[in-house]
C-alpha cells in the first residue's frame, strides 16, 4: 500500500522540478521565439569584425557602377532577442550610392532568391522553399516563426545585391516557419576487427529541423532611412 | 486540337501563407494490470491533460490495451500513422515521445542530402550562349 502511495506521489508530482524553466516550454516557446533571431548571435567581437562590410549590387553589364561603400555594423537587433544585443553604433549606417540607386529595381523584379545562412551554412531559397536544417534545433515548435535576418546574397533575374560578407539586415525581412523535425532511417555501422569473427552492429539515428521560408521582402531606400533615423 | 485534363490543382506547401500541424489525432493505450504500462498511466493522470490543452488542434483518444504494451500512435494529415512503444517509461519520456509524434509529418523516413527543396521555377532562367553581352575567347 505504501508502495503505492509513493508512486502515485511520484506520478503526480508537478514536472516543473525536472522541466526546463517555464519560458522554454512549448507554448511559451512559441511566443517567445515568435520574432527573434535564432541565428548567428551578434556579440561585439563579430560586430567590430563587421565594421568594415560592405554591399554592392551588380547590375548586368554596369561594371562602372559598382563602387564598393562602407556600411557599418549591423543595426541593432529586435527588443525580443534571445542573446544580448550588441551595443548600437554610434552613427547610423549609410547606404552606398548604388545600393540606393538599384535597390528599387531590384526590388521591382518579380522574383528573387536569397541565400541566408544559418549556423554559418548558405542555403538557397526563395520563398515556398523547404529546408531540412542539418542539426536539431533546440527550444523551437512547430508553428514558430524565425526571422532570418544572415544573408549573403539577394538576387532576381537581372540584379544581384552581394554583401561582403553579408548584407545588411536592415535592406530585408526573411522569414522561415518551423514546419516540424523529422526523422532518418536507423543508419547501421558495422564494426569489425581484424581476424575476428565477432562484428559489432552501431545503430544511430538523428533528427532534424525542417523549415519553410514563408517570406521575403526586399524593403525601399525609404523605409530604410527612416528606421535609420528613427534608431 | 485534344482537350488536355488539368495536371494538378495545387500542390500542398505548409508553412507558405498558413501553417497546419501534420499530426492530426494521437492515440494513447494503456494496461492497468501490466508493469510496464505504470509510467503511462501516470503520464494518463498527471500530463496528458495539460499536453491535450496546449494542442488543440490534435485529436487525443485514451483507450485500454489490455496484457499488451503501452503504445502512443499518432494519425498524419496525409493519411499515415505511427506508432511507438513506450514501455517501462517515465511520464516525463512518454511525454517526450508524444512530443516527437507532434513533430513529425507522418511521411516515411528517407535520407535526404540535400538541404534545400524547392518547387518554385527557377529565378534566373536557363543560361543561354546566344544572349547576352558573349565571352570574349
Amino acid at each position: 500500500m505504501s508502495r503505492a502511495l509513493l508512486r502515485s506521489a511520484l506520478e503526480l508530482r508537478t514536472p516543473a522540478a525536472r522541466l526546463p524553466p517555464s519560458f522554454l516550454l512549448p507554448i511559451r516557446a512559441r511566443s517567445f521565439n515568435s520574432t527573434a533571431p535564432i541565428i548567428e548571435p551578434t556579440s561585439s567581437a563579430s560586430a567590430s569584425s563587421h565594421d568594415a562590410a560592405s554591399s554592392t549590387i551588380q547590375p548586368p553589364s554596369a561594371e562602372t557602377q559598382r563602387a564598393n561603400s562602407t556600411l557599418s555594423s549591423r543595426s541593432s537587433t529586435s527588443p525580443q532577442t534571445l542573446y544580448p544585443p550588441s551595443p548600437p553604433p554610434a552613427t547610423p549606417p549609410v547606404l552606398s550610392d548604388s545600393v540606393r540607386q538599384l535597390l528599387p529595381l531590384l526590388a521591382s523584379q518579380p522574383s528573387h532568391y536569397i541565400t541566408v545562412h544559418i549556423h554559418g551554412r548558405p542555403y538557397l531559397v526563395t520563398p515556398g522553399d523547404a529546408i531540412r536544417l542539418p542539426f536539431h534545433m533546440p527550444g523551437v515548435v512547430p508553428g514558430d516563426v524565425l526571422r532570418l535576418d544572415r544573408a549573403s546574397v539577394i538576387g532576381s533575374r537581372d540584379f544581384t545585391l552581394k554583401g561582403s560578407p553579408y548584407i545588411d539586415d536592415r535592406v530585408f525581412e526573411c522569414r522561415a516557419v518551423v514546419t516540424g523535425s523529422e526523422l532518418e532511417p536507423v543508419r547501421i555501422t558495422v564494426k569489425k576487427k581484424q581476424r575476428t569473427r565477432r562484428a559489432r552492429r552501431v545503430r544511430s539515428q538523428h533528427r532534424f529541423t525542417t523549415l519553410t521560408i514563408s517570406e521575403l521582402k526586399i524593403k525601399g531606400v525609404e523605409e530604410i532611412a527612416g528606421e535609420g533615423s528613427s534608431a | 486540337m485534344t482537350v488536355k485534363a488539368l495536371k494538378a490543382l495545387s500542390t500542398g506547401r505548409n508553412g507558405l501563407g498558413a501553417f497546419i500541424l501534420q499530426c492530426k489525432k494521437m492515440d494513447f493505450h494503456f494496461c492497468d494490470w501490466a508493469g510496464s504500462s505504470r509510467g503511462m498511466n501516470g503520464f494518463i493522470k498527471s500530463q496528458l491533460a495539460k499536453f491535450a490543452a496546449a494542442h488543440p488542434q490534435i485529436e487525443v483518444t485514451v483507450s485500454p490495451r489490455p496484457s499488451r504494451h503501452p503504445i502512443i500512435v499518432g494519425h498524419y494529415v496525409n493519411g499515415q500513422s505511427r506508432s511507438l512503444c513506450v514501455k517501462n517509461m517515465q511520464p516525463l519520456e512518454i511525454l517526450k515521445m508524444a512530443e516527437s509524434l507532434r513533430d513529425t509529418n507522418g511521411e516515411k523516413l528517407k535520407r535526404i542530402n540535400k538541404p534545400v527543396s524547392s518547387i518554385n521555377p527557377s529565378v534566373r532562367g536557363v543560361w543561354s550562349p546566344y544572349h547576352g553581352n558573349g565571352m570574349a575567347v
